[in-house]
């Protein structure tokens, strides 16, 4: 990944980080999915395609994705300017490093405790 | 990030590991203060205990209930004199207080005929109650009273009557949060699904995590109710016991204090499939997309849309108003829980205020992730403090002002430091686009009152001025700032009522149309 691209996943990590509360979910297997799911169509609405939640739980994750889709372009007017790879690779980016620091880099001791 | 030890506990060396200052570049990867353990002998906590934490934070904001502790008279010592959870039903829950008042004879003979009796007798007094709520304590707990089995005897022998047994002593988790959890996981697994009424709306949800400090979940109510969404039940504040059985029935758990009641929200998701929407009712931006959120859920985002464009357009110069005097002013966010992460980022970017310090009593490592990612560099974040850590953290850092409990409150007060209650507020609801100018208000009038500034003067040993007269916090407030500021037409100060909160009870909503039903072909 290029330090141009490194610098931009921080700046979408930073805003995740600030003022987003679905990726703190309480456990490992929680954070997983949140992150799989919220930032998997947060992905593709970046890259232009539709999202159509069926159920529920998918309607809970699109939510969340198309305030974070809509924030990340009202906030960075350089995301307009980027082609499709390197939206690819920048949203890539981002969820390896939201991946690290909520569950795999966690230093949170409570995240494998089987029971909520 | 490097741990911190303070000064003043240099002779507790473990206190090492709970706290940290957030360096530059410096991420929650690479320090994370321990949370959630008992609390290191020889270091004086502020916590409350797993009693206090299931009654007199979760249970007791239930409005329509009896609530009978099964211990000494002194466990129900937190009622109206110091909680301010607000119900519309005059306040039934805070008003009465009830104990069954055991005794050291109590404890040789055992207590449940005195508990029977005193159920009994509390039924009699309050005739139009039939819900109760009975809180073990660590008396009757080491003493083996099966409240459990009483609750069924009286229900059998009282059909009319519905009683919740809370099993959760003082001694019963590390602090108040144990309380949280074993509540929660009591109330789903004795009495969510054991009603279910028939409910005619489109869009259903819980607000769970919400305990209608001086009428927050009335505010939020509010905004929902002009969306159109039926809130089924509030876990808790304000809430009705009935309602809170049916918990099960709604289409979305909308969780705000998920420190405090995520566990229930993760039962509902596992046992009845409803997702969990974390939202966030503190702050514009905050708020503005959790109501949006909402929306989006049920296919009514523009209701919404229609709320936060009011509500800003509304209250958004009072709110600048007080961010231009309130800019750079250094605050220590010191709550119990959930606040440090509701408020680290949001009253930074609204108001202006830097948070050089966050702090939790109980709160957990998770607690500690959301609160440090949402500070700036150099803060310093600190897991269970005991008082010499906190007045050394106030006399390194130097606050402005601090928000937390009232008992750390008054020891800041005695060096001088303004502080307000950051569990039960000084002049609520802060919640909602009004709450959160309220809150600024008082942030304001807390740093910038005269008196306080009176209090910076020892009148046994400073010289006191004579030839200055008494100063208003405008006069003081304003001393700094640019004409083009202090003069700007499109700025005000708080013009709501001193009431905010009453009004919205006897408010009358639109009538939106009903969704069309689905119809099945054969």
């Amino acid at each position: 990944m290029s330090n141009d691209i490194q610098n931009k996943v921080e700046e979408l990590v930073n805003y995740i980080m600030k003022k987003c509360l679905w990726q703190f979910h309480s456990r490992t297997w929680d954070r997983k999915r949140q992150n799989d799911n919220i930032l998997g169509m947060t992905a593709q609405l970046i890259y232009g395609g539709d999202v159509k939640p069926a159920t529920p739980e998918e309607k809970c994750y699109w939510a969340d994705a198309v305030c974070l889709a809509d924030a990340f372009r009202n906030r960075f007017g350089w995301l307009a300017d980027m082609d499709r790879a390197d939206k690819e690779a920048l949203m890539t980016g981002l969820k390896e490093r939201i991946d690290f620091l909520t569950v795999t880099g966690s230093l949170n001791l409570e995240l494998t405790d089987v029971h909520y | 990030m490097p741990y911190h030890l303070f000064k003043c506990s240099q002779c507790i060396p473990e206190r090492e590991k709970h706290a940290v200052i957030k360096g530059v570049g410096e991420d929650i990867s690479m320090a994370l203060p321990l949370g959630y353990l008992n609390t290191i002998p020889g270091t004086i906590s502020e916590r409350g205990c797993a009693y206090c934490g299931a009654k007199h934070v979760i249970g007791t904001p239930m409005k329509d209930v009896i609530h009978l502790s099964h211990g000494p008279v002194g466990c129900t010592y937190d009622t109206w004199q110091t909680k301010r959870y607000i119900s519309d039903n005059n306040n039934f829950q805070l008003k009465y207080t009830f104990a069954s008042d055991m005794k050291e004879k109590h404890i040789v003979f055992g207590a449940e005929q005195l508990l029977k009796k005193n159920i009994l007798d509390a039924f009699a007094a309050f005739p139009d109650i039939k819900r109760m709520t009975i809180y073990q304590t660590c008396a009757s707990a080491l003493i083996g009273d099966d409240i459990n089995a009483l609750a069924d005897e009286i229900m059998e022998e009282n059909p009319d009557v519905d009683i919740f047994v809370c099993n959760s002593p003082g001694f019963g988790g590390p602090s108040q949060s144990g309380g949280h959890h074993k509540i929660n996981i009591a109330w789903i697994n004795q009495k969510v699904g054991t009603v279910n009424p028939s409910i005619d709306a489109d869009y259903v949800i819980n607000y769970v995590g919400e305990y209608n400090i001086q009428g927050d979940q009335e505010v939020m109510m509010d905004y929902f109710k002009r969306m159109g969404i039926y809130v089924l039940a509030t876990f808790t504040g304000n809430g009705s016991y009935d309602d809170l059985r049916a918990m099960h029935k709604a289409h979305l758990n909308v969780l705000e204090c998920a420190r405090s009641a995520e566990y229930i929200c993760n039962e509902l998701r596992v046992r009845y499939g409803i997702p969990r929407m974390d939202i966030d009712g503190f702050g514009f931006e905050p708020l503005s997309a959790s109501l949006r959120k909402v929306g989006l859920f049920f296919g009514i985002e523009e209701r919404a849309l229609t709320i936060i464009e009011e509500e800003n357009a509304r209250w958004q110069p009072e709110l600048d108003w007080y961010k231009a005097r309130l800019m750079h002013k250094k605050v220590c966010l010191w709550p119990g829980g959930s606040k440090l992460w509701h408020w680290a980022n949001a009253i930074h970017e609204e108001m202006g205020v830097d948070v050089v310090s966050v702090y939790t009593k109980f709160g957990h490592q998770g607690d500690m992730e959301k609160g440090i990612s949402r500070c700036e560099e150099g803060a310093l974040a600190v897991d269970d403090p005991n008082e010499l850590e906190g007045l050394e953290a106030m006399e390194t850092l130097q606050p402005d002002i601090i928000f937390t409990g009232k008992r750390p409150g008054e020891v800041a007060k005695k060096i001088r430091v303004p502080y307000l209650n950051a569990h039960a507020y000084h002049n609520g609801p802060w919640k909602g686009f009004e709450g959160w100018v309220r809150f600024a208000r008082d942030m304001y009038n807390g740093i910038y009152s005269p008196i306080h500034q009176l209090s910076l003067l020892d009148i046994s040993q400073d010289e006191i001025p004579t030839d200055k007269g008494f100063v208003t916090n405008r006069m003081l407030s304003d001393a700094d700032l640019s004409d083009e500021v202090r003069n700007d037409p499109n700025l005000r100060p708080y013009t709501g009522n001193y009431d905010c909160v009453s009004p919205l009870r006897n408010k009358v909503y639109p009538e939106f149309p009903r969704k069309e039903k689905e119809v099945s072909v054969a």
